[in-house]
């Protein structure tokens, strides 16, 4: 080895030259990267500039204004039917559409586990009649179908005073379906301050507990004890629910805490958070290149991401310094935060927490109507509700369904071997990897149901799109209220997102 | 190309092994069947609480069936709404004098349905002992419907007859062999056939939508059947003779590449009909012979010319140096002012040029290369003439076409589109280059993390501020680009899945045979992923077609549309709106049912779902 | 393959000291994040030479070989391949891919494609041979690895054995001057194992040069010119068959060995 040594060297060195630029796979891979994002770049600022040229040339201005301004606005339904500003308008809208995802996420869920079961039943009938369903709901369009709810609603009989089908308990009309009411009343917010407590104390019960079934061996029952006493506290809670007032008294101090504080502070503050996290970032990324033996090596996509951490926190930075508004905003929304939780608490010691009406009909003119007594489904909520509910109730019973026929034979019967009851089998060996399977989908199919609730618009029922569509039709102010759509769907999709995947990585822990 | 003979030697693959076995494999015993009294109370009451559930929801279908019936025979209901404006429900309102162009373009595609058939040996054995059961539950069906329902008596007897036949006929072959079948094909075109003579025998409507007394729309009593069943009649014998015709020629011509000829034929052919039949365009002889043609030689001899030598295997990096340049200039027309078809066809030459060196090789291959280069001219170049050129067809209103019509165009064309687009977003997001990786990632997350209508909206609205001036766009042109970048974004997650199906030890043999990256990725890479790819694609095809009712929200005259608002509009059909959604709900159903089992039958047969 | 004996005594009286480099390794290092899989390798492989790299697992081998055809890519030192040194540029990867024939444990054939279209593609598509040119040569080369019958089949179709030897053809047809192999047997059934080495022993005798990484003793004594030991990214130590199995020098080899035999 040793005496081939010289003429080895020299070999590689005849072979060795600089590589020219045009066949260094290093430069072709960032000169391609860097020429697509040269033209994705240069057509984006193109359009950008067609469209401020085009909106210059029709006199169109894209400002945010309109979110102050009185608007010319009836909604159809929702926390407050003719908005101040154009902002509120929008604000109600958001609203709507949330209530109509929370709602209908629960309902589809229910209908959905229930056909699921039944398209699984060993009932020749029931499992029949749950595929028909399952099969017609998805394939007829959710909007086609929506549309023909909102038909079928609207040509019902006219609201009357005598209208049923239960009178003064359940109406069904034209107008919609009216249905008595639980709702929050005043004193809900000391109530829930009780639970609280509750809780805390919950969980102390139950470390305890489990504390000492780990001791002795004998069973506990942690969880029924903690349960009983949330109960206890929320039975409590409703007679001694004015001793938190006080709480209210916090709420005020902070609020003044929040008056005045510099927003200097803030950006000091923001931008010490901001260098925090890149600092750590990087860090964290050359301990992960370091060798043991403390040989750092880093290839070009190492650089990349380390410029692109870096920019991105300086830009992040200059933003905050430059634009005090968002420290201005942090601080006021605080404030104003406290200071409506201060309000929440500042009630007369005799309000309830909770209260209960029945439906009622008036009729102050020529035309009965529905009065505000009850819970009134209007023909558009009651459309796209059934809508969504059904639509996606179909797939979710096929998730259902595939989730336990997914799980393998040979699993219950290993339960079975070890002597696990039925019942046990399905809670401690079926359930758990059915879940695994299904909830994935499920997360899929709360986030489409999200987004078709947009299709409210083709109905009349007042959300965020249809809202939009109306302010900007009055206002011309397309751009902003689409900008404003986007982000808001774009803000719903992240959060159900991110809620399922820390359910998914849970799920995975748990099952190791 | 490659593609198609790949499928159909996997299908041999799967089909083979499957039949020795089962040729070689002793039958099953029988299963005895079960007397009607053992199987009612096995499946139906085999335990106390299935009893209830049995008794409760045989309640809940009696009353639901009596209720949905009388709700649809009830003499208030407007029927005839729907069958009078068929037409407009179909093609909007289309020409009366000028009908024929559809039916041309329907009897080609269903010329092209019919060879397709034959040569892919489509359809399955079905037992005739099981279709004779399935009558008796339709006849049976029926019967219980005709007593549930609120017939006159002369109609009960009539419909209580028809499903006594129906029964008389199943009973007939119900106890036929086992081994007699009969092809899925032929039960197809019989029931074709029955409805197509029932168009003949029965007075559908008598009504048919004319216009003539504009502004006032009215509806005069025509028929619909009087004026599609010879229609109807001659297409069914298209379609039929057309099978039968493939079926004697399909073993005397090579079968591949018949086979990649029909598919190329299935995608450009909707292209051709639109604007040749349904458009007719108005060419300009002047305009044609001063720049459209002496545009298209050039680049057609030139570009032939440059693929011809780029495509050597010895050119090495000065190609590609070459094809950037080439690129560049491309980027580079849109600054100047220059006609818009130059720009498109130097971009398009650009990329033929960056894809020489995957395809290069010995004569035959260069030739073959040349070739795609000039087709490829020959389609783009008449399309932006044809575009650019007035129809001859003159219809009123926004767009030449309308109604179901326009449903089906929007959806071909954005299945087509959206699939390159897709293909090319996967790439990208599961690509080695970071920036690649975060562009796309971004554009996919974005449109998917929005809703489609917001989307739609934005582009029917927003398109024309961001179009440079004298550029037009109709409304059903942005509406599809933003159906095909919707659509792009999802089958994009797709391909990804299918993608990240394909194990490194695929990428790392391909690497180590020597394969360029664009090499690996479509002769190795890709093939795998799309096949693995194909279930959850047919179903977001399924999606997109539902999706294509959203139009009717931003105002363009598509079916759902023309049903919802279209129709309750005039004035005889005042709150025919049920009636009319029921009908398009009904086709919907119709054709995403049937797409789904069919892809369900597709994929057992290359074996999908095995994997 | 009777003539198994003979054949390997006489490749062992080759005179390989005037041969060119084939493969010249100088202080090859690489890291995966923390940890170092190879620490400094340097080794000449000469032309038609058949070396056997053994090794506990975890110890480079593999990571060294994927190195040679840059599956992986090293970063620090240098590897020259015929004369062509592995570097960022594209025409030499280019080149030295398609002069490097790669065997790999799991075989990693095309399972979309029938066996002779995957052994034509490469020529095809990389080599640029005409299509019935490649399709002959792949027939000839089923021939050589003595499966010609299975042409028309998919690989999910054959047993491990014969893909294993598809794979080998699918090699050759680039017509490589080497030829590395990653464990070709490890992923086999016992009774197929013999096929694909029987192939691989008449290759060696065929006078390519030839990189091994098994565990197959048998083979190392019978076929190899040469044996490198690694352990924890290095080359513990280098030497003849002879030398290794009958008294090897290092501790850790004697380790090894006594595990193994």
């Amino acid at each position: 080895m040793q005496s081939h040594a010289e003429e080895k060297s020299s070999t590689l060195k005849a072979v060795s030259q600089r590589v020219p630029l045009w066949r260094d796979v290093v430069v072709i891979k960032w000169v391609t990267q860097i020429g697509l994002l040269a033209v994705v770049v240069a057509s984006l600022w193109f359009l950008a500039g067609q469209a401020g040229d085009n909106l210059r040339a029709r006199n169109i201005n894209t400002g945010f204004d309109f979110l102050e301004r009185p608007p010319d606005i009836q909604l159809s339904e929702g926390i407050d039917t003719s908005p101040a500003t154009g902002g509120r308008a929008l604000w109600v809208g958001m609203v709507n559409t949330l209530r109509m995802a929370v709602v209908g996420i629960i309902f589809a869920t229910v209908l959905g586990v229930v056909v699921g079961l039944a398209r699984l039943s060993n009932n020749w009938l029931i499992k029949r009649l749950a595929g028909l369903w399952i099969e017609t709901l998805r394939n007829v369009p959710l909007l086609v179908q929506m549309i023909f709810y909102f038909a079928v609603l609207t040509a019902l009989p006219r609201v009357s005073l005598e209208s049923g089908p239960i009178n003064g308990w359940l109406h069904v009309s034209n107008k919609g379906i009216s249905m008595p009411r639980i709702f929050i009343s005043d004193g809900f917010y000391q109530w829930i301050t009780v639970v609280a407590v509750g809780c805390l104390a919950a969980f102390f019960i139950r470390k305890q507990r489990i504390k000492k079934h780990d001791l002795t061996g004998e069973n506990t029952h942690a969880v029924y004890w903690a349960f009983f006493t949330v109960c206890t506290f929320a039975l409590i809670g409703l007679f001694i629910h004015p001793v938190f007032g006080f709480v209210g008294g916090i709420f005020s101090a902070l609020a003044t805490l929040f008056e005045n504080i510099p927003t200097t502070l803030i950006k000091v503050l923001l931008s010490s958070i901001l260098i925090f996290f890149a600092a750590r970032w990087i860090r964290n990324f050359f301990a992960s290149r370091r060798s043991a033996t403390g040989h750092l090596s880093l290839i070009d996509d190492d650089i990349f991401r380390m410029i692109f951490v870096g920019a991105g926190a300086l830009i992040a930075i200059i933003v905050v310094v430059a634009w005090t508004g968002i420290s201005s905003w942090i601080l006021n929304s605080g404030r104003d935060l406290f200071h409506m939780l201060e309000a929440k608490f500042e009630v007369d010691g005799a309000a309830r927490p909770f209260d209960a009406m029945k439906p009622d009909i008036v009729k102050p003119g020529k035309f009965a109507n529905y009065g505000t007594n009850g819970l009134t489904m209007g023909p558009g909520f009651a459309a796209v509700f059934f809508g969504v509910v059904f639509y996606t109730s179909a797939f979710v019973a096929e998730i259902i369904r595939g989730g336990i026929l997914a799980v393998p034979k040979g699993q219950i019967e290993a339960a079975n071997a070890v002597g696990l009851s039925r019942g046990q089998s399905l809670r401690h060996i079926v359930l758990p990897q059915a879940i695994r399977i299904i909830l994935p989908p499920m997360g899929n199919q709360y986030l489409n149901l999200t987004k078709n609730t947009s299709l409210a618009i083709a109905v009349g029922y007042s959300d965020i799109v249809q809202v939009g569509q109306t302010v900007y039709n009055q206002t011309g102010k397309s751009l902003p209220v689409m900008a404003i759509w986007m982000l808001f769907y774009l803000t719903c999709s992240l959060t159900i997102s991110v809620i399922v995947n820390f359910y998914n990585v849970r799920m995975k822990i748990v099952e190791r | 190309m490659t593609n198609f003979k790949d499928s159909t030697s996997t299908d041999q693959l799967n089909s083979d092994p499957a039949e020795a076995e089962s040729s070689s494999r002793e039958l099953p015993p029988k299963i005895a069947a079960l007397s009607p009294s053992e199987w009612l109370k096995a499946n139906l009451f085999s335990s106390t609480f299935n009893s209830i559930l049995t008794v409760i929801s045989v309640a809940a279908i009696l009353l639901i069936l009596r209720g949905l019936l009388s709700f649809i025979f009830n003499p208030l209901r407007q029927w005839s709404a729907t069958a009078t404006n068929m037409r407009l429900l179909m093609t909007q309102a289309y020409p009366e004098n000028q009908y024929v162009r559809i039916w041309v373009s329907l009897g080609f595609l269903l010329f092209l349905a019919g060879v397709s058939l034959a040569f892919w040996r489509a359809g399955r054995r079905v037992q005739i002992a099981q279709v004779g059961k399935q009558l008796l539950a339709i006849g049976a069906f029926i019967l219980l419907t005709t007593l549930l329902a609120p017939f006159s008596n002369k109609a009960t007897i009539i419909w209580l007859l028809i499903g006594v036949f129906i029964i008389g006929v199943g009973m007939f072959l119900k106890p036929a062999d086992e081994q007699k079948t009969v092809s899925s094909l032929t039960l197809l075109s019989g029931a074709f056939l029955l409805a197509i003579l029932s168009l003949w025998v029965i007075p559908y409507g008598h009504h048919s939508y004319i216009s003539t007394r504009t502004p006032k729309i009215l509806a005069e009593p025509g028929t619909v059947a009087m004026t599609t069943k010879l229609p109807w009649t001659i297409m069914l014998g298209v379609a039929i003779s057309s099978y039968f015709l493939a079926c004697i020629f399909r073993d005397k011509i090579d079968e591949a590449k018949s086979k990649a000829v029909l598919s190329a034929a299935w995608l450009i052919s909707p292209l051709f009909l639109l604007f040749l039949v349904l458009r007719d365009p108005d060419f300009d002889t002047g305009h044609l012979f001063s720049t459209d043609i002496p545009i298209f030689v050039f680049f057609s001899v030139v570009g032939s010319v440059l693929l011809l030598w780029l495509t050597k295997p010895e050119i090495g990096e000065k190609g590609r140096i070459i094809s950037t340049a080439i690129l560049f200039i491309g980027f580079g027309t849109f600054a100047i002012s220059m006609l818009m078809i130059v720009r498109i066809l130097t971009l398009c030459l650009a990329f033929f040029a960056l894809a020489a060196p995957t395809f290069s090789g010995q004569k035959p291959a260069r030739i073959r290369y040349a070739k795609v280069w000039i087709a490829t001219m020959v389609i783009l170049c008449w399309l932006i003439t044809a575009i650019n050129t007035p129809s001859t067809a003159k219809v009123p209103g926004d767009f030449f076409i309308g109604g179901f019509a326009i449903t089906l165009m929007i959806f071909f064309f954005t299945m087509v589109l959206a699939f390159p687009l897709g293909v090319l977003l996967a790439l990208a997001r599961t690509s080695k280059f970071p920036i690649f990786r975060i562009i796309s990632t971004t554009f996919i997350e974005f449109i998917r993390g929005v809703p489609l209508i917001t989307i739609l909206i934005f582009f029917s609205v927003m398109v024309p501020l961001f179009l440079p001036e004298g550029m037009d766009l109709t409304e059903i042109a942005a509406v599809t680009i933003a159906f095909i970048i919707f659509e792009a974004a999802y089958l994009a997650e797709n391909v990804r899945g299918g993608l990240q199906s394909v194990t490194r030890g695929q990428h790392e043999a391909a690497e180590a045979v020597g394969m360029t990256n664009a090499q690996k990725t479509f002769f190795i890479v890709l093939p795998q992923a799309l096949r693995v790819a194909i279930p959850p694609m047919v179903g977001q095809i399924i999606a997109t077609f539902k999706e294509t009712g959203l139009l009717a929200i931003i105002g363009i005259f598509d079916f759902l549309y023309i049903a919802r608002s279209v129709i309750p509009g005039q004035t005889e059909y005042m709150g025919s709106t049920r009636e009319n959604l029921l009908f398009v709900s009904l086709v919907y159903l119709v054709i995403c049912f049937s797409m789904s089992k069919a892809s369900q039958r597709v994929e057992k047969r290359v074996g999908l779902g095995e994997r | 393959m009777s003539d198994n004996e003979t054949a390997s005594s006489t490749r062992r009286d080759r005179d390989l000291t005037n041969a060119q480099d084939m493969i010249v390794c100088e202080g090859v290092s690489k890291w995966f994040g923390d940890f170092q899989a190879l620490n400094g390798v340097s080794a000449t492989i000469k032309e038609q030479e058949v070396v056997v790299v053994l090794g506990p697992s975890g110890s480079g081998k593999s990571t060294w070989i994927r190195c040679i055809n840059r599956l992986e890519q090293h970063q620090e030192g240098r590897i020259v391949v015929d004369g062509v040194e592995l570097s960022n540029d594209l025409r030499n990867i280019e080149k030295v891919r398609s002069e490097v024939g790669m065997v790999f444990q799991m075989f990693n054939l095309f399972p979309h494609l029938t066996v002779r279209d995957n052994i034509s593609l490469a020529p095809i598509w990389v080599r640029k041979k005409p299509r019935t040119e490649a399709e002959e040569q792949a027939t000839a080369l089923l021939e050589r690895v003595g499966i010609p019958e299975q042409a028309d089949k998919f690989p999910g179709q054959l047993s491990g054995g014969q893909q294993q030897r598809v794979a080998i053809a699918r090699a050759l047809a680039m017509e490589p001057k080497v030829m590395l192999f990653d464990e070709p047997t490890s992923a086999l059934d016992p009774e197929m194992i013999k096929e694909v080495l029987d192939v691989m022993k008449e290759l060696a005798l065929s006078g390519m040069t030839m990189m091994v990484v098994t565990h197959e003793m048998g083979f190392a004594k019978e076929v190899a010119d040469k044996i490198m030991f690694m352990e924890g990214g290095q080359i513990v130590e280098m030497g003849t068959p002879e030398h290794f199995f009958t008294n090897p020098t290092e501790e850790r080899t004697k380790l090894f060995l006594s595990q193994i035999l």
